[in-house]
């Protein structure tokens, strides 16, 4: 088979950070080639680069065996290449047809554009992707995420895109629409078009993928066929090692009651949420993007409060109604958002620890700087945080390490309950080592811990019972001896994937 | 470390007042008098005593348009709560800074409650408060107050004019509350990530509706020392005034997406401003040419400043 796409050799840094070393990956016509690894592996680093949107800082990339360099998206285009976004990229007051043929309108006589050739080529378009039921003349703002993304593949294929790269397409789909999706992928691929898949989903890359290519840490780690690969073996690949050493759970014998919510509500986004967390437990809490997990975790913390049902602190009915109420109650929260939720990044690092606390270290309303100074000193040694000092500013250090200091400010509030929202999203395998191995230690300590988290391996690492989340509602609950990640995922998506798995 | 203080935005501009001091007193021998000296700081008080106020509003990432029109709505309510309704000129004094405060209280309230952008918000209540200025004064002044009344806007204490005083001692409780209290530390969080100050449970928006509330207490404020100074009240006073406090408080460099700024910055930016004013009427530049120089010289020590920021990075 030909090689549509050949890179080799790649590289990349950014100003003295290797996020990609010496990778070779090719794209055969009429593939599906799944690109997998943890986050900060370096797989949106890979796909940019194909994409044209950065340029790498060494190796080379071939098109039909023609060396190629792209220094800018356009000229990706120009030579077949078409993305689809995780974010989507379209205009949300145009129509579909609008949006589809954006820049590359049929031009009637004079260069005004051909309005009908437009909408039929369009409709024809959308017809050869199976969606017979998306109108051409639709405003793309009204459409569903799962429309929006047929008609990004449609603009794709409208450019006759024969090397297509999807990043995580279904993260934010419902099953049915999923499925659609995974239908649409296998047309292209028929069509000869080769397709560079990004996604976490095992199942569907099982499902659809004809080679899977893992990265870990920048490096290459190998390219399988579907065929030659199971699970397990694909997620130490991922991970590098087992997942008994990434995961160094901790047994602790649970205690009291902390925190227990009753049919908790908020809005039609948390419905009846019925959970409790002992002292010293790990309780994870898994789902789909858009499960209301982290809506759970806002309504806990007082960012959301509850409409209705009832919130037991230490066995004590309890209303939360602010971050404050929360945090006087011993609820801390490590939101998932850390640039825009946990941090104030352009101030310094004792200035962020305070925040929370800048009540209890103050007298006269003046804060006590010594009391500053010496809490950020003591925490930087504690999560051992790489800094130079507290007065460093909080945007300058890396994601691990800022991670860190979220869980240093909320940890100076000395609760007995903390919530963490994908505590380790977007940091290096090193810091997440860390941030395991705290918990641990937290848990020992008698702290409570609810945690969030989209990655299934953590979830399994970690807990100690896993509470499934599905829109809304906690639909399960699996004690750490008998969850898998087919019991879990399943759960998750409320249907068998195991069947598809088998295909 | 030493770069860090160099670089400093307030080094530069205090650099630059030694050199417009320096020009002016070149220019004009009457300059480095006490008495044009102390006159100066006469005719800046109201500018800045609405900047102390403007500089915590403009750290929190806002902008507060209506003072101008508090001070003018404000200016007639001493007048005519005094000489209309017979009260007592000091019961007066302390209802049209209430007054103030209501207006500033419902450029908060707006903001907070409905999320509009303070720019909005606060243009529509520049055009609001002016025109019930307008209405209640029906384009009468009020003059004739009592000879007591002048010493705050007129007169002297220990040899520096009365306004002074308050004025120095408003921006040195600013400058406390801002650089070493909560209350100003959380003013530069909800500057810099109004967000992240929410999840880390600060009083977010009681903060910003306190802000607003005081920036309309000080305008009224400025407005009887205003009145006290002009020994007459009108309802166009103050009109513009907002632009010359948003100019110094941007001037001294408080950052106008919020997060970042001083009160030793604001009390720079606002001297150099008079300065240049006084220094340039003295040797005989015409009104026109000294708006054309001020304007010049705010954008180029932002640019200077901006410039000397990516140096020490």
């Amino acid at each position: 088979m030909t090689c549509l796409l050949e890179l080799s050799n790649i590289s990349k840094s950014f100003a003295h950070v290797r996020v990609l070393e010496r990778v070779d990956f090719d794209v055969r016509a009429g593939e599906v080639h799944a690109l997998m690894g943890e986050n900060g592996a370096g797989k949106s680093t890979l796909i940019k680069i194909v994409a044209g949107v950065i340029a790498p800082s060494g190796g080379e990339m071939r098109i039909d065996g023609e060396a190629v360099r792209f220094s800018s998206p356009k000229e990706a285009n120009a030579r077949g290449i078409a993305t689809v976004y995780q974010e989507m990229l379209l205009f949300p007051d145009l129509t579909v047809a609008e949006n589809i043929f954006l820049g590359h309108a049929p031009r009637g006589p004079f260069g005004a554009i051909d309005w009908s050739a437009m909408r039929s080529k369009a409709r024809a378009l959308l017809d050869s992707l199976d969606s017979h039921d998306l109108d051409v003349d639709t405003v793309v703002g009204t459409l569903s995420v799962a429309n929006r993304q047929r008609v990004e593949i449609a603009k794709a294929l409208s450019q006759d895109a024969r090397i297509v790269i999807m990043d995580e397409p279904t993260a934010a789909l419902a099953e049915t629409d999923a499925k659609r999706l995974l239908d649409i992928v296998r047309r292209l691929r028929d069509r000869g078009v080769g397709i560079i898949y990004v996604s976490h989903r095992m199942a569907e890359i099982f499902a659809i993928a004809d080679r899977i290519t893992v990265l870990r840490d920048g490096m290459m780690i190998g390219t399988r066929n579907r065929g030659d690969v199971d699970q397990p073996t694909l997620v130490s690949m991922m991970v590098g090692r087992d997942i008994a050493q990434l995961y160094p759970k901790v047994d602790v014998e649970p205690g009291e009651v902390l925190l227990e919510a009753r049919d908790v509500c908020c809005g039609d986004r948390v419905s009846h949420a019925n959970l409790h967390v002992r002292a010293g437990e790990i309780v994870g809490v898994a789902g789909l993007i858009g499960a209301g997990r982290t809506e759970l975790a806002l309504t806990l913390f007082g960012i959301t409060p509850a409409t209705s049902g009832e919130i037991r602190i230490d066995g004590k009915p309890v209303t939360i109604a602010s971050p404050r109420e929360a945090r006087d109650l011993g609820i801390a929260y490590i939101p998932e958002d850390r640039g825009r939720q946990g941090l104030v990044k352009a101030e310094t690092i004792a200035q962020n620890i305070v925040h929370p606390i800048l009540d209890r270290i103050s007298r006269w309303f003046f804060v006590n700087l010594r009391t500053e100074r010496s809490l950020a000193a003591q925490s930087i040694k504690q999560l051992s945080i790489r800094t130079w000092g507290g007065e460093q500013i909080a945007g300058q250090l890396s994601g691990g390490n800022q991670q860190k200091v979220v869980v240093a400010k909320w940890l100076g509030t000395k609760p007995r309950i903390l919530i963490m929202d994908e505590p380790t999203r977007g940091i290096d395998v090193g810091a997440k080592a860390e941030i395991y191995a705290l918990m641990g230690k937290l848990a020992q300590e008698g702290i409570g811990i609810l945690m969030i988290s989209s990655e299934l391996p953590e979830i399994l690492g970690m807990s100690d019972r896993i509470m499934v989340m599905n829109e809304g509602k906690l639909v399960a609950e699996i004690p750490r001896a008998v969850a898998t990640l087919e019991s879990v995922g399943a759960a998750m998506t409320n249907v068998d994937r195991h069947q598809e798995t088998e295909r | 470390m030493l770069s860090r203080y160099v670089f400093r935005h307030e080094t530069i501009l205090a650099l630059l007042l030694v050199l417009a001091l320096a020009l002016s007193a070149n220019l004009s021998d009457r300059f480095f008098t006490v008495d044009n000296l102390l006159n100066q700081g006469r005719m800046l008080t109201e500018v800045g005593i609405i900047a102390i106020a403007m500089t915590f509003v403009i750290i929190t990432g806002g902008i507060d348009l209506s003072v101008g029109s508090v001070l003018g709505l404000s200016a007639i309510t001493l007048g005519v709560v005094w000489k209309t309704l017979g009260v007592p000129l000091p019961l007066a004094m302390v209802v049209a800074v209430l007054v103030g405060a209501l207006c500033g209280a419902v450029n908060g309230l707006i903001i907070v409650k409905s999320r509009m952008p303070p720019m909005i918000a606060t243009l529509g209540t520049l055009a609001l408060y002016r025109g019930l200025a307008e209405g209640i004064s029906q384009a009468r002044s009020v003059r004739g107050y009592p000879d007591w009344f002048y010493v705050l806007g007129q007169g002297e204490v220990l040899g520096v004019p009365t306004q002074l005083w308050i004025f120095g001692a408003l921006a040195i409780v600013a400058a406390v509350i801002l650089g070493y209290q909560t209350f100003g530390r959380v003013t530069y969080a909800i500057g810099a990530n109004e967000t992240a100050a929410r999840f880390s449970g600060l009083a977010v928006d009681r903060s910003k509706i306190l802000i607003y509330t005081a920036s309309g207490a000080m305008a009224a404020l400025a407005a009887v020392t205003f009145v006290s100074r002009v020994s007459t009240t009108r309802s166009d006073m103050g009109m513009g005034i907002e632009m010359d406090a948003i100019s110094a408080v941007v001037l001294g460099g408080t950052s106008i997406f919020g997060g970042r700024g001083t009160m030793i910055g604001t009390l720079l930016g606002i001297l150099l401003i008079q300065t240049m004013k006084n220094g340039l009427t003295l040797a005989g530049v015409k009104g026109d040419g000294t708006i054309i120089v001020i304007g010049s010289i705010l954008i180029l020590t932002i640019l200077i400043s901006n410039i000397a920021n990516r140096v020490r990075d």
